[in-house]
């Protein structure tokens, strides 16, 4: 809690994770698919700080992700989560500065993350899919699709359940592991920054 | 001896003497039978250095090409004028070029972020069009800003067609750099290589837009066939684009 306190002002380093999701360097990524850069962010920021300020910036981090990107899915939930139970695992867990395990937590909210988002999608393919079938009624509905129409595909948010499986699997691996190879460099680094302020403080 | 008189008369230097002219008669019936192989190549090989060169040849393509456009031209303007009388489009479009300042083809989200916003007059739901054809719609706007969504990102929906069969279908993208064509009819006759534009019966995009290319056809798909489509656009490389404002 103590950077977020005393110092807010840091907190605002959170601003380059939109802008490099924005930028999304086309050399820094792993078949097209880009690392979560919220992760990388948030992960040393909660070890560092707890677990109240990490879900605070779960928060702020995934309103701002969520206004980036159009559609009725949500980061908030993840990040929030990923935030809070990194901020208890620093303040109870021995110092966590190995490389490995900092590339093992980022794998696993990488992978938290993108499940989140698969699952949203699942549901509002399952539940799009009902409503058009109601809404157009059960005659109308079989005669569309005896006519090859499937009457899912007028009324879908995103993605369906079949691309979730194949290519939606593709990306949730992709960006998991791109992710994990670079926490070990980025996090340590930034987890040495944090812990360098709020050291200065105690002293 | 009369039988043999001749053949005495020709023995000895008189044969000597006919003998070239023979030679010259059967070269001369030689070329007549192949149809003149022999001095036709010879011409060819005489008359190389004055063949019509690589200047010749562009003279001649950069003509074809000013037909092509001036063609292409006055059957635009033409499509123009019967559109018009048809009313099928009240104003000229009219299009405003953007940069593309941020470019994510690929992973959860398949968009583009334009350089140009509501400011400029783009409004959500309005076609993008990069060199080679559709790439998009605006999804939303900024003042200053508007992100497209791609035709490869899944919560992508266009009506296209096949130009050549005149079948309807709907252009979904899937989650991958391809594009699904699934068609309305059960029986559709399209096959790969077949060019995909956007359809005149839809009122998101505008009519008869250059898509994409039919890579490969799944006739026996359920409950309609399919077909992968190759975008024309170069999605991951594109720099600038074009908004179609009405």
């Amino acid at each position: 809690m103590d950077l977020l306190t005393r110092q807010p002002l840091l907190a605002a380093t959170a601003l380059l994770v939109p802008l490099l999701v924005l930028v999304s360097p086309g050399w820094l990524s792993l078949d097209g698919v880009g690392p979560c850069w919220a992760v990388l962010w948030l992960l040393p920021w909660a070890l560092s700080d707890g677990p109240f300020s990490g879900a605070c910036a779960g928060l702020a981090l995934g309103l701002l992700l969520d206004a980036l990107h159009p559609g009725g899915v949500t980061q908030v939930p993840a990040l929030l989560l990923l935030g809070w139970w990194w901020g208890r695992m620093g303040r109870r867990a021995p110092p966590i500065q190995r490389s490995f395990s900092l590339g093992l937590l980022a794998l696993l909210g990488t992978a938290l993350l993108g499940l989140t988002l698969m699952l949203q999608w699942g549901l509002l393919d399952w539940m799009g899919t009902r409503e058009a079938i109601q809404l157009a009624g059960p005659q109308v509905g079989r005669r569309l699709a005896d006519q090859g129409v499937n009457p899912a595909l007028l009324a879908l948010p995103g993605w369906r359940w079949d691309d979730l499986a194949g290519s939606g699997l593709r990306v949730l691996l992709t960006q998991t592991l791109i992710t994990a190879l670079l926490a070990p460099m980025l996090c340590s680094l930034q987890l040495l920054l944090w812990r360098q302020v709020g050291s200065g403080w105690r002293r | 001896m009369p039988a043999w008189r001749w053949l005495r008369f020709v023995q000895g230097p008189s044969l000597r003497r006919i003998t070239p002219w023979l030679l010259v008669l059967l070269a001369l019936v030689a070329v007549r039978l192949s149809k003149g192989a022999l001095i036709a190549d010879l011409y060819a090989v005489v008359s190389r250095p004055f063949w019509p060169g690589t200047a010749q040849a562009e003279w001649l393509r950069s003509a074809r090409r000013v037909e092509d456009g001036a063609r292409l031209a006055q059957l635009e303007q033409d499509n123009q004028r019967l559109r018009t009388l048809l009313e099928l489009q009240k104003q000229n479009p009219n299009r405003v070029t953007a940069p593309v300042i941020s470019r994510d083809a690929s992973g959860w989200w398949r968009q583009l972020l334009l350089g140009q916003g509501a400011l400029s007059g783009l409004r959500a739901g309005q076609a993008v069009l990069g060199p080679g054809g559709l790439v998009g719609l605006v999804g939303s706007v900024t003042p200053s800003t508007a992100s497209v969504t791609l035709l490869t990102d899944p919560r992508s929906r266009v009506g296209v067609w096949v130009g050549r069969t005149q079948h309807h279908g709907l252009l979904t993208g899937i989650g991958t750099g391809r594009p699904v064509l699934r068609f309305l009819e059960k029986d559709p006759q399209a096959r790969p290589g077949d060019v995909v534009v956007t359809s005149p019966a839809s009122t998101l995009v505008p009519p008869n837009l250059p898509v994409g290319v039919i890579q490969t056809m799944d006739a026996n798909a359920d409950p309609a066939p399919e077909a992968v489509v190759q975008l024309i656009a170069p999605v991951s490389a594109l720099d600038w684009v074009q908004v179609q404002v009405r």
